[in-house]
Order: C-alpha cells, then structure tokens, then sequence
C-alpha cells in the first residue's frame, strides 16, 4: 500500500512542475478540465469502487455544485475560494438525503434510481426559471480578480494551481477515507455483506459516510467547474459528463486511488486527441469500455499490479457469497 | 447442569422469500457450554445461526440472550451484545491481508489500543497467522483461512462464538487442528455454538447436540450418548 502512496506524491510533484514547464494555454486549458475530471472521477470510483453500487446519477451533485458557485458568486457576491467549499457542502447535503433514499436499494435498482434523481434535477434546472434562469443558464460567473489581472498564460496557470490545490484537497480526503474504518468497512461490505455484517458493520450507514464524502467532491468539481467555463446551464447534469466519468474509473481502475487519476488524465488527452473524428469518438470510447470490460476489468491499475490473474482468482470462489440459500 | 442459560432461542421461524425455512426451532445453549447443531443438508441448521445473528429476520418467534429479546436485532448491535458469528466457508477478505482482516473484527472496538491488544491475543493463539500476517488472505490454505475466520470472529470478544461449519472443505488433519482450536477457546470461557455437517468431529467437541431435520428439532441429546450410540444416532440422522 506504501507504493500507491508514494505513486500518488509523484504524481503531485510532478503536477507542480507542469504549469511552468508548458506554457500553452490551451495545453494548460486541458490540464486544468483533466483536474476538474480527476476530482470528479475519484469522487465517482467512491461509490464504484468502494462501495460497490454503480451510480448513474452522479451529475446531480456535480451540477448542484456547478449552480451553487454560480449563485452564490452572481447572486450574492461570494469570493471564489468561499464558493467552490459552500458548493461542495451543498452538495453534499443533497448526497446525505439522496444517498438515503438511494443506498437502501442495491444493483440495477440503486443504478436507476441514481439516473432518475440527477433527470429530476435537469428538470427542475431548466423549468425553475426564477433560480436558474432555465435553459438560458447562468452567464458570467465572475473570474477571480487575480486571473483578470494576470493575462492569458498567467490566468491559465493561476487556473491551474486552484485545481491542482482542489485535486490535492480531493485526493487527501479520499485517501483518508479509504484508510479510515469506514473505508474498510465499505471494502469489507463490498466483497462479502454477510460477514461484514457478521462483525458488526453496518452496511447503510458505512454506504452513507463514503457516498456523502463522493458527493462533496463532485460538489467542489461542480464548483470550480463554474468559475472556469464562467457558466453554467442544465446541461451539466447531461449524461455526457456521466459517460465520461464512468470510462475515467473503469479505464484508470475502480477501488483504487490513482486509477481514476490516471483514467481522467487519459481520457480527457485521448477525447482532444480524437476531436477530429467526431462522430466516431463516442463509438470509440464504447469500444474502449468494452475492450476494458472484458480484458482488464481491474482497469489499467489491475495491469499495472502484476499479481497474476490466477492467484486473484483462487481467492475469487470464497467470495462467492452464498446468500439466500438455505442451509 | 446448574450452569445458567445464556440463549434461550424458542419457536423460532423464518423463510427465505417464501420458502419457510425454520419451522419453530427451539432450543437453549448453557453458560460455558459447547452446543452442536447437527442433520443433514437443508435441515436449516445454517439459517438458525443467520437468524440468531441479525442476517436473517425472524418470521415469528423469540431469541433470548441473558434475559434479553434480541429478534430481530440489526447485526452490528447483535455482535455488540456479545455474539459473535462466523459464517459458514471461512469467508476471509482475499484482497485485505491477514492482520486487516483479523483488526477488522475488532470494528465495533473504539479504542485503538483495545484492537493492537486483541490482535495480539489472536496472533499468540494462532501463531501460523502471525506467520503471515503481512500476506493477503487469499493466498491463506483452506484451513489458514478457516483460523483466520475463527480469530477474527474472536475480535469482539465475543461470550458466545457461532460457528458455522468450521470444518467444510478441510483434510482431516485440518479439521481436527480446527476443533481442537475450538475446544480451547470453549476452555477459555466462550460459550460456543456450532453448526457441523461432520457429525462425528462435532460430537467430539460438543457436550450437548441438537438434532434438526426440515427446520424442526427432532431431538436433543447429551453427546456422549450419541457418540456411543450409532444406532440412535442413524436413526436421527438417517445414515
């Protein structure tokens, strides 16, 4: 485990070096949306990874913190750095009473419920036109002065580093939950119910704390995310960000930290990468997540630890559970 | 017999969907004593154990632990009152390695100190998972992971440990490693209540034994009376 650790401080360091090294703004454009994607990632592989649900709905958070920032910086004036904190709280408010509704329900019906709650949302969003302005958005959410000030380069970089400080931010927190007894908790949920029952954990309410905790990050995505683009409109709980979310964990690794790192960072090069074959990228990216499903369902971080496939699988048949079955 | 009552489980019934399958089990396990379930596939002995648990809801009857009803208790707060089950297939966290998944048992435990103590327990009574404490549990042998199983369970502390079929799957040198394992912890104290399909490794630990057949208690004998008896014992089980 000290290897993922150390993996994941090489990975900041490095981050650190980038900005001034690179001084394209539209490299650094990239840099700064493969962050926001990093945390959005990460936020979403908490609920895939650790807790075992798969969540289709995890744009509701992240739009409710993309309109939260935008509200309370046009509407009442609050600084960036106040903004994107409130817009991950709120959201994460929204994750406690969704994650109660949702968490008590499992497989396909957990998946549709999620995807049912974020169309609600896009709903709401576009037909509450006295909030949101319905589907004309929320334009010019203000630009920290610093950034207006500091040119196109300058701007970028001072981009970058806020989501560089969001990422760090992100992945400590998830780093100490994975660590934390509710994270094992989870894990232990996740691979046997029964037993981790069986010692005492209780399977909702260790769900609730990592699905709050996912929530949140999306919250700060969603936020940052606004300032960025400088508007916000429904189109954030549109399930494109939700497609891109998913290949990011699934690619990069679910149940690991730096899978969806890695996921994100690829994924948004390989969507820029493929922008001159419009219609056929999404068609590709299915492929990907095909070809990811079915060869390397651990994602690139299950290539990477090269414990063999067949020591993994002698373990796999004591995780067989055998619920339901009378003995 | 002047031993008190620590579980007095009476005319329990619960079903999986639709299909019942305890049809009224009643019985009563003694401060300090060891206590089998036994009969074949099916009987329900498994699902009593999972019901007594919190895994499993009660359809209808009581489950008493020191005076208290526990029905229908959630899980976590079962274990908390002091019962501790170990579920059937040595069940183990393949992917945690063995020191995680013996501090998890301890999950319930606030104290951080509490669990290094405990786990220190565990590892001097089970020396072969000392051994290994850094491997993942995976890679455990069957009867590694059976150990591991049972240590964990031990975790909480528990006054009552339930364990469901210890000995499946395993050589019978393992097995018997794994009762004698088992005759220790009762001799420390813990009261234990199994469940065996291997009627005779469990009459070699129990000194009483309850006999089920389709969710029913047929009979309850002492264990030495069924060890020395084969013919009462076919007649129970069928063999």
């Amino acid at each position: 485990m000290t290897g993922e650790r150390s993996s994941l401080l090489f990975v900041l360091v490095l981050a650190a070096v980038f900005p001034f090294a690179v001084q394209n703004p539209y490299i650094l454009h990239l840099a700064v949306i493969a962050g926001i994607y990093v945390v959005l990632a990460t936020s979403l592989n908490l609920i895939v990874g650790y807790v075992g649900e798969f969540s289709l709905g995890h744009t509701a958070f992240f739009g409710i913190g993309a309109y939260a920032a935008a509200l309370l910086s046009t509407a009442a004036g609050l600084p960036i750095w106040l903004t994107v904190p409130l817009a991950g709280l709120l959201a994460g408010l929204f994750g406690i009473v969704i994650g109660a509704i949702t968490l008590r329900l499992q497989g396909p019906y957990f998946v549709i419920v999620t995807l049912a709650f974020a169309e609600v949302l896009r709903i709401v969003a576009t037909n509450w036109i006295g909030l949101t302005n319905g589907p004309m958005g929320i334009a010019g959410v203000p630009q920290p002065a610093s950034v207006a000030a500091a040119g196109i380069v300058g701007g970028k970089q001072i981009y970058y580093f806020m989501a560089a400080g969001m990422v760090a931010v992100s992945l400590y927190l998830a780093w100490r939950l994975v660590r934390s007894n509710s994270g094992r908790a989870a894990v232990a949920v996740r691979e046997n119910r029964f037993v981790a029952q069986s010692i005492g954990v209780d399977p909702f309410l260790t769900a609730m704390h990592v699905f709050t905790l996912s929530a949140v990050l999306a919250g700060f995505a969603g936020g940052f995310y606004a300032h960025y683009v400088s508007f916000v409109g429904p189109e954030v709980f549109r399930f494109s960000f939700m497609a891109s979310m998913i290949i990011m964990v699934l690619m990069g690794g679910k149940g690991t930290l730096l899978g969806p790192v890695l996921g994100a960072v690829i994924v948004v090069g390989l969507e820029e990468y493929l922008r001159q074959a419009q219609e056929l990228r999404l068609t590709l990216f299915g492929l990907i997540v095909m070809a990811v499903v079915l060869f390397a369902p651990n994602g690139l971080m299950g290539l990477l630890a090269r414990r063999p496939a067949w020591l993994a699988r002698r373990a796999a048949p004591a995780l067989v559970s055998n619920q339901g079955e009378p003995a | 017999m002047s031993a008190r009552t620590v579980l007095a489980v009476s005319d329990l019934t619960a079903a999986y969907g639709n299909a019942t399958a305890l049809h009224g089990v009643s019985l009563e396990v003694r401060e300090g004593e060891t206590v089998a379930l036994i009969g074949a596939n099916g009987a329900g002995k498994s699902t009593t154990l999972r019901t007594i648990s919190g895994l499993l809801a009660a359809r209808s009857g009581r489950i008493a632990w020191e005076g208290k009803d526990i029905t229908n208790w959630p899980a976590d707060r079962v274990v908390a009152a002091g019962l501790s089950h170990c579920p059937e297939e040595r069940h183990v966290w393949p992917e945690m390695t063995v020191e995680e998944n013996l501090r998890l048992g301890g999950y319930l435990c606030g104290s951080r100190r509490e669990v290094d103590r405990r786990a220190a327990l565990a590892f001097g009574r089970f020396p072969r998972l000392q051994e290994r404490a850094g491997q993942l549990a995976g890679t455990l042998s069957g009867g590694e992971q059976q150990m591991l199983a049972i240590a964990r369970a031990l975790m909480s502390e528990p006054r009552l440990l339930m364990l469901d079929e210890p000995s499946l799957g395993l050589s019978p040198k393992m097995a018997e490693d794994v009762f004698a394992v088992v005759r220790d912890i009762n001799r420390h104290g813990v009261t234990v209540l199994l469940v065996e399909q291997n009627v005779h490794n469990a009459l070699s630990v129990a000194s009483r034994a309850y006999v089920l057949e389709t969710g029913r208690v047929t009979a309850e004998r002492n264990a030495g009376d069924l060890r020395d008896d084969p013919d009462l014992l076919r007649t129970y089980l069928g063999g």
